[in-house]
């Protein structure tokens, strides 16, 4: 397992030269659960970057509690760390912890979980409007395609909307429906980034209105969970299949990729984790190298959405396609 | 019940008589039986981890610690009230996310309908100009005053339940813990809200007196070397200890305390007005929570429905009773409680500063109190054997 997770960085990183950005330093990398393979991918390709590169990290794990997430970033400034690279537990607590470490006079860069104020801080964030918009119009297409006449109805599970990226993801599904929403009757799930609330959450939604015919999903790290609601109740089928529900998702996992493949999903949203570790890092190292004390930049990652027609072309452009084909779900398993 | 020690059983060391053993082992047994013992301990762990982690001992990790300890200390110090009655309050950490977005949605200047717009108290309670209460100078005492009764509310509910309907403890406080703490979810959908007003930011964070050490070269000093020295949490802070060690172990209150947790049946039949001193003790712990919540609330710049979840309760009890504060009720001091939330933070930000993972520090706490749980009943022995 750990050797392909080094092989995942690896190859996710590849081409980036982080040697003599800057001389060695020690970064304080902080973050808050490693819950999703979205965070453990792109823990191991900051973490693997950074020792590859000479300079020493500090690992700060919270465990998804805010306020210890602050009180270990005042630890590492206690420590006079050089920089540091923040996965926050939501907007607001990176808003907070910016601020704290811009104070210290210390270089912070906010790894894709943005704060819910932009102008502090080295952000480098998705475009979850578009991605999430680009994955779901290509869903909303094949549903009408495949069901000209009458209502439809779509689910989106909907994330912690105290994240700015739940907050993104919604707005983009929304976008796409508006184009066509007198052919929708729109149902929201909360998850709070919770498989357990989804889990439940979709369960109530499911059992109340049983015809489903399309989904979205905030995250691909809950396919397990909408497969275990849809499966038992015969939503669970591939495309061609009687009674298929179009599926998109986003972030682009080695999940969602197996299931395109498979044809239970039509479509997810990808961010780029190699683009954004790589511009996190060089930022981060080039603000310390520069004696930049307060950098504020906001770099965002345009993403793609990939669709099963696309698949043959782009698989190797997805990050959860590079980990599933180094055998990342069979070693899960 | 007047000679009835103030700590509850726990006679002091220096009128006990000199138990059997020689000279080595009653100073030791002093040192185990010494209201101290919790501070010598955090001392001797901070020399011998100083040259290991200098950073320990570096005035900005010192900081860290008393920023730390201040909200902790007041969570812990009603914590102390219910163990002293043999009863335990698991609601604590619901209290402080309530109490948190009660605060939140009165004082906050402004609120993104993007994020916000689900929740049931957008459009009456909260707009997109903020809260009730924004921009009213009386907005964070107003705000306080109505968390402080919410505290009282849910602290009569759960003395209430335990005094009048002999529930346990227990079972009273996971109730509420569970049926409070999904309210606040409910009210805000799981979503924080940002933009509270300076006054009540400064309550958890703001500095009254700060310092710098080595000599001042240049006019204008860099904040790194600034250090807060006297805050508003270490006023609230020890202002609530020291009122609590008043009432525990000055007052006739105290002394009713004590006893009901020593013997509730004998403390009924000696006079003690039970009911009352039972919810009186919940109302006191439920009153810390929401004292905390605005330490808590204030340093994190965010009214937050999971403010005490996840393993926070772990840390109240841990320090509490690491302390000396028995489980079994009628042992307890706030002096105790407060060395132990000092050996607490000063645990956690040692690990910290090791690089553990957030798993093994929890891991290790966990061995800690276990060992500070035998070490209650190595006291208890030791005490009777010298009473």
């Amino acid at each position: 397992m750990t050797s392909l997770r080094l092989l995942a960085a690896g190859t996710l990183l590849a081409g980036t030269s982080l040697a003599g950005a800057a001389s060695a330093a020690t970064v304080c990398f902080s973050f808050v659960d490693l819950e999703s393979q979205f965070w453990v991918a792109g823990h191991q390709a900051i973490t693997e970057a950074l020792t590859e590169a000479g300079h020493t990290i500090i690992e700060r794990n919270a465990n998804e509690d805010a306020n210890r997430q602050l009180e270990q970033v005042r630890d590492c400034l206690a420590q006079n760390v050089d920089g540091i690279i923040l996965i926050p537990q939501d907007g607001e607590t990176a808003t907070t912890i910016v601020a704290e470490a811009q104070e210290a006079d210390t270089p912070i860069a906010v790894f894709n979980r943005p704060p819910s104020d932009l102008s502090k801080g080295i952000i480098v964030v998705a475009d979850n409007a578009t991605i999430a918009g680009k994955a779901v119009d290509d869903v909303i297409g094949k549903a009408i395609a495949a069901k000209p006449e009458g209502k439809l109805n779509a689910i989106i599970v909907v994330g912690d909307l105290g994240d700015p990226n739940a907050v993104g993801r919604k707005e983009g599904f929304y976008a796409s429906i508006e184009k066509h929403k007198d052919r929708f009757n729109v149902t929201e799930v909360a998850s709070n980034w919770d498989a357990a609330t989804a889990l439940s959450n979709l369960e109530a939604a499911v059992t109340a209105n049983p015809q489903v015919d399309l989904l979205f999903t905030s995250s691909d790290f809950l396919w397990p969970t909408i497969r275990s609601v849809f499966e038992p109740r015969g939503l669970w089928k591939k495309t061609g299949e009687d009674g298929h529900v179009w599926m998109a998702g986003l972030d682009g996992d080695a999940t969602a990729c197996q299931l395109i493949k498979e044809g239970f999903v039509d479509a997810t949203g990808v961010q780029d984790l190699g683009f954004e570790a790589d511009q996190s890092l060089k930022a981060i190292l080039a603000a310390i190298d520069a004696g930049e004390a307060q950098p504020n930049q906001v770099i965002p990652d345009p993403g793609f959405a990939l669709t099963t027609e696309e698949l043959p072309t782009r698989e190797m452009d997805m990050w959860g396609c590079v980990l599933l084909s180094q055998g990342f779900l069979k070693n899960k398993s | 019940m007047t000679n009835l020690s103030p700590a509850g059983l726990t006679p002091r060391p220096d009128l006990r008589p000199s138990a059997s053993g020689g000279h080595l082992g009653r100073r030791l047994r002093a040192l185990v039986l010494s209201d101290y013992f919790v501070l010598y301990l955090s001392l001797a762990c901070f020399l011998i981890l100083v040259p290991f982690l200098p950073t320990l001992s570096t005035p900005g990790n010192l900081t860290n610690l008393m920023s730390n300890m201040w909200p902790l200390l007041v969570v812990a110090v009603g914590q102390t009230f219910v163990l002293t009655i043999a009863g335990i309050d698991l609601s604590q950490g619901a209290v402080m996310g309530l109490t948190s977005v009660a605060a939140a949605t009165l004082t906050a200047t402004t609120a993104p309908a993007s994020v916000l717009d689900t929740a049931p108290i957008w459009g009456s309670l909260l707009t997109e100009q903020g809260g009730l209460l924004a921009g009213n100078p009386w907005a964070t005492p107003i705000a306080i005053a109505v968390m402080l009764a919410l505290a009282v509310a849910i602290g009569l509910f759960n003395g209430l339940a335990v005094a009048k309907l002999a529930m346990p403890p227990f079972m009273v406080t996971l109730v509420t813990m569970i049926a409070v703490g999904a309210f606040a979810i409910w009210l805000t959908q799981s979503n924080n809200i940002r933009e509270l007003p300076e006054s009540f930011v400064a309550l958890g964070k703001g500095d009254i007196v700060s310092v710098w050490f080595g000599p001042k070269l240049e006019a204008q000093l860099p904040r790194k070397q600034i250090y807060p020295f006297v805050t508003w949490p270490m006023v609230i802070a020890l202002a609530t200890a020291v009122i609590a060690h008043l009432m525990l172990n000055r007052t006739v209150f105290g002394r009713w305390v004590f006893a009901i947790g020593i013997n509730r049946k004998a403390a009924e039949i000696s006079g003690v007005p039970v009911v009352r001193v039972i919810v009186a003790v919940f109302v006191i712990s439920a009153v810390c929570a929401a004292i905390a919540s605005i330490l808590y609330t204030g340093r994190l710049e965010t009214g937050r429905p999971t403010l005490g979840g996840g393993n926070f309760l772990l840390d109240v009890i841990g320090a509490t009773v690491i302390g000396g504060t028995s489980l079994f009720g009628g042992k307890a001091k706030i002096l105790w409680t407060f060395f132990g939330v000092l050996f607490w933070v000063l645990l956690s930000n040692a690990l910290n500063l090791m690089n553990l993972s957030a798993f093994h520090v929890d891991m290790v706490k966990g061995v800690v109190i276990l060992l500070a749980a035998l070490l209650d009943v190595t006291r208890t022995r030791l005490a009777r054997a010298a009473t």
